[in-house]
């Protein structure tokens, strides 16, 4: 209990940057070795359908099918055979090579499925499939490699049901998508977390201290680029829930960065700091409101991650690839709260002090004086 | 406070939570109470593509109708009618509604609409505007370049000087207009259009089929004006509809439409509910573990944020669940948890500091303010960034956010403080320090001092058990404090 509270956290600013700049390594890494194998850079992280654009396959095969979900397994897994089948991937892969002349690996050709729904009703009812499209970095408008992909996956599947269902006529088509998250979300996206930034920056340089803006808005960056690298390196699909989940880390983040800072705050009049021109032991004084407020970060953050991890284990696929970042981005913005921001709030207010006090004596001294310091 | 208003302020707080549960979940369709149409009110939250499926419209570009001067700018003109047809369908509330081009066509999806036709009435039959000057008994009239016609103008007057088409009310006349409102540009055309035609007939036709032609009674330069017949609510819906779906930069036609389903289907909502009612229940035995009384004070102030903040999801038109609203109302219910924590620790603070229950209750509350206006005020600022810049989806869960957000604060810093004070009428004895979970720290020594190194569960079978030794608790903290 008695070393908890003289712990010593501000000073270890070093350790602190260890496990942050370690995950960004990790994902530097991840991304370039995707990005390396796949020789395009747009593979290094897991892009959505959303963002990428992608394709359409319909399968019209009637309710009575789609309902009764054997037959539903039966006919998606063929379907998905031969989407993911790597003879078609070649076939790709070699008319890229002979008409374009351009190399692309297998696995780059192969469509990956981003979801399934049915559409329509009765007779008419459609499984419909979206995969992605080969990356635009190798097809452009000239060389349509996904166009090509298309027919051939189209004509594959319509020789499996001409073969296996000779009796029955099913409709098969696909369609080429663009990205139905469009850039401009993206866009919109970045200028109101800027825009938020910079106006909460503003808030709290009016509440607290320039100093703890500054601190707070650098541990949000921390967290936001912690999310991008978790997700990275856990190979998470970047899609417009991704885009939420950063939004609402941003949000929820920096009220546990306001609770310590609002705890510096009230102890830098206990310690004698509101004495004009006084100086006090700023690295002292935040170790002491890191300790008091530590129980309730605790706490909250216990709280917080209970429902989003239920959220997580019970939820499908797709709920887990979306609560996953938001649990990474909660984890951050713990450690942030806790260790980064108030650490930089420290060595940002010292050599601010420092250069107060060297212009008061005319000389920099060796340490700086402590005024009024109550618990020294 | 008196004992009887405690009694009567918890019994209230009772009564409403049981309704309010009851409300919420439970829907009386089969003629429970004499009722078959009630539905609980959480099954009126309306739910985004992902979570529910909807339906879909594909628009083509009707080229036969373009001049070659569109045809240019063909990329720039079907980005500008997918952007109008998004701010269109925004303004209707469907917030989680997307509409996307793939090959020169214009896809639309709209959540949690089973019906196709559902689309037309919404967002018309997209189509083309233009005022013309009425000319009586000819075949067409002239548009307002023409050469012969009155009006000179540079260029015709079409649905891309509209901002927006409303129905509005004329009280005098007991009959509905529809409103128009022009961009700075059709503000412009307009006034010279209507000067120049004062007195004689201004004619509306949508693609290319002559509508109504008001009579122009004096020059329009304020850049709205009102088409008046004698229409019933309906009819003026449905012009004000055609027009502004008129408004669009091209001619549309449609191709396909029909109805999907959810992306995420609907386990994702079970997930997500199950996932918040057994949080919250973790979530109150933690904190009544924790904090014994004060645990539950906030326990049942944390059940009445969850009811409100599921009834305004479910009364507000613009929200739209998404899977990443599911995911908000969970952190929010965490956030609401977060406001009771800083102040309980803060109760607990002062207590081992050596004030009375009282007064930490007291202090605690007013010293932790500071903290959760700030941290809110911050999230807010977020909120309402949100709000005010992003489109669509951002738009709807910057909403849901801002709505748990002043919940939660009604909800910590009012109700939570309200039922502490009617619990602590029954409470008011130094004794029942444990109740609250709080317990005095000797700062020097760092030694718990009434509890003695007893498990909070202890403390509790003796304090049900034997009051002497509570008492003889008490005498002991006395002395401490001195």
């Amino acid at each position: 209990m008695k070393k908890l509270q003289d712990a010593k956290i501000v000073e270890k600013h070093w350790i602190w940057a260890i496990a942050p700049v370690v995950i960004f390594l990790v994902a530097v890494i991840v991304f370039a070795s995707f990005a390396g194998i796949n020789k395009d850079i747009t593979k290094g992280m897991n892009i959505g359908i959303d963002f990428a654009g992608g394709s359409i396959l319909t399968v019209e095969l009637g309710s009575d099918v789609l309902n009764n979900s054997e037959e539903y397994d039966k006919h998606y897994k063929a379907i998905e055979d031969i989407l993911t089948s790597s003879e078609i991937a070649k076939q790709v892969v070699e008319y890229a090579k002979e008409n374009f002349n351009i190399e692309i690996s297998e696995s780059a050709a192969i469509a990956s499925i981003s979801y399934v729904q049915t559409s329509g009703n009765g007779s008419e009812m459609a499984l419909v499939i979206k995969y992605d499209n080969i990356s635009s970095t190798f097809d452009t408008k000239t060389n349509d490699l996904t166009t090509e992909r298309n027919k051939l996956l189209e004509s594959q599947i319509k020789e499996y049901y001409n073969t296996q269902y000779p009796d029955e006529n099913i409709s098969i088509s696909t369609s080429y998508i663009g990205a139905t998250a469009s850039a401009s979300l993206i866009k919109t996206a970045l200028i109101a977390v800027f825009v938020s930034l910079i106006l909460i920056l503003i808030y709290i340089m009016i509440r607290f201290e320039i100093w703890s803006g500054i601190a707070a808005i650098i541990g949000l960056i921390h967290d936001v680029a912690m999310m991008v690298c978790l997700v990275a390196i856990f190979r998470i699909q970047i899609n417009s829930a991704f885009i939420a989940a950063l939004i609402t880390i941003v949000s929820y983040s920096i009220n546990n960065t306001i609770v310590v800072f609002d705890r510096v705050r009230e102890n830098r009049k206990k310690f004698g700091g509101k004495v004009k021109g006084s100086i006090i032991d700023n690295n002292k004084m935040v170790n002491e409101s890191i300790i008091q407020t530590l129980s309730r970060s605790i706490n909250s953050t216990i709280t917080t991650m209970v429902a989003i991890t239920l959220f997580a284990i019970i939820g499908t696929a797709s709920v887990r690839e979306f609560a996953l970042p938001v649990i990474f981005g909660l984890l951050a913005g713990f450690y942030s709260s806790l260790v980064v921001a108030p650490s930089l709030y420290c060595l940002m207010k010292n050599s601010a002090d420092k250069r107060k006090l060297a212009k008061r004596d005319g000389v920099i001294k060796g340490k700086p004086k402590y005024a009024g310091a109550k618990n020294n | 406070m008196k004992k009887w208003q405690s009694i009567v302020i918890l019994t209230v707080l009772a009564i409403l939570i049981v309704f309010g549960t009851v409300f919420g979940f439970v829907s009386l369709d089969k003629g429970e109470l004499g009722t078959k149409n009630y539905k609980a009110y959480i099954t009126q939250i309306s739910l985004g593509l992902d979570l529910s499926g909807g339906v879909y419209a594909v628009y083509e570009v009707d080229f036969d109708k373009l001049t070659d001067e569109q045809k240019d700018n063909i990329e720039a003109l079907i980005e500008g009618t997918r952007a109008s047809l998004e701010a269109l369908l925004f303004s209707k509330g469907f917030s989680e509604a997307q509409v996307t081009v793939a090959n020169q066509k214009i896809r639309v999806e709209i959540p949690d609409e089973d019906d196709p036709e559902r689309i037309f009435s919404l967002i018309g039959r997209p189509s083309s505007l233009e005022f013309k000057e009425y000319v009586d008994g000819a075949d067409g009239d002239l548009s307002l370049n023409d050469p012969n016609g009155k009006v000179k103008l540079d260029e015709k007057l079409t649905g891309n000087d509209i901002a927006s088409a409303g129905v509005s009310y004329d009280s005098s006349t007991g009959h509905y207009t529809v409103a128009l409102n022009f961009t700075e540009e059709g503000t412009k055309k307009f006034s010279t259009a209507t000067s120049a035609l004062t007195g004689s007939q201004l004619s509306i036709w949508i693609n290319d089929e002559f509508v109504n032609a008001p009579k122009v009674d004096e020059a329009i330069t304020t850049g709205s004006a009102s088409i008046s017949g004698k229409y019933t609510y309906e009819q003026a819906y449905e012009l004000a509809v055609r027009i502004q779906s008129g408004s669009f930069p091209l001619v549309l036609k449609m191709s396909e439409s029909n109805t999907l389903t959810a992306t995420l289907g609907s386990s994702a909502i079970k997930a997500g509910l199950i996932s918040g009612v057994v949080g919250l229940v973790l979530i109150f035995i933690y904190i009544i573990v924790m904090y014994r009384y004060m645990g539950i004070a906030a326990s049942l102030s944390l059940w009445y944020y969850s009811l409100t903040y599921l009834y305004f999801l479910a009364i507000f038109p613009w929200v739209q669940l998404t899977l990443s609203g599911i995911a908000g109302v969970l952190l929010s219910i965490g956030m609401a948890v977060d406001a009771n924590v800083i102040i309980f620790e803060r109760i607990k603070e002062e207590y081992s500091n050596g004030k009375t229950i009282r007064t930490s209750v007291g202090t605690g509350f007013k010293r932790s303010l500071g903290a959760i206006i700030d941290g809110n005020v911050t999230t807010i600022i977020g909120a309402v960034v949100l709000i005010i810049f992003g489109a669509s989806t951002i738009k709807s869960f910057g909403i849901t956010l801002l709505i748990g957000i002043i919940l939660s604060l009604i909800a910590s810093l009012l109700l939570t403080r309200l039922i502490l004070k009617c619990i602590m009428v029954f409470n008011n004895d130094e004794s029942k320090a444990g109740l609250f979970g709080l317990k005095r720290v000797d700062v020097e020594k760092g030694v718990v001092e009434n509890e003695e190194g007893e498990s909070q569960a202890q403390v509790e079978e003796e304090q049900a058990q034997n009051v002497s030794l509570l008492k003889n608790k008490k005498s002991k903290k006395g002395g401490a404090r001195q």
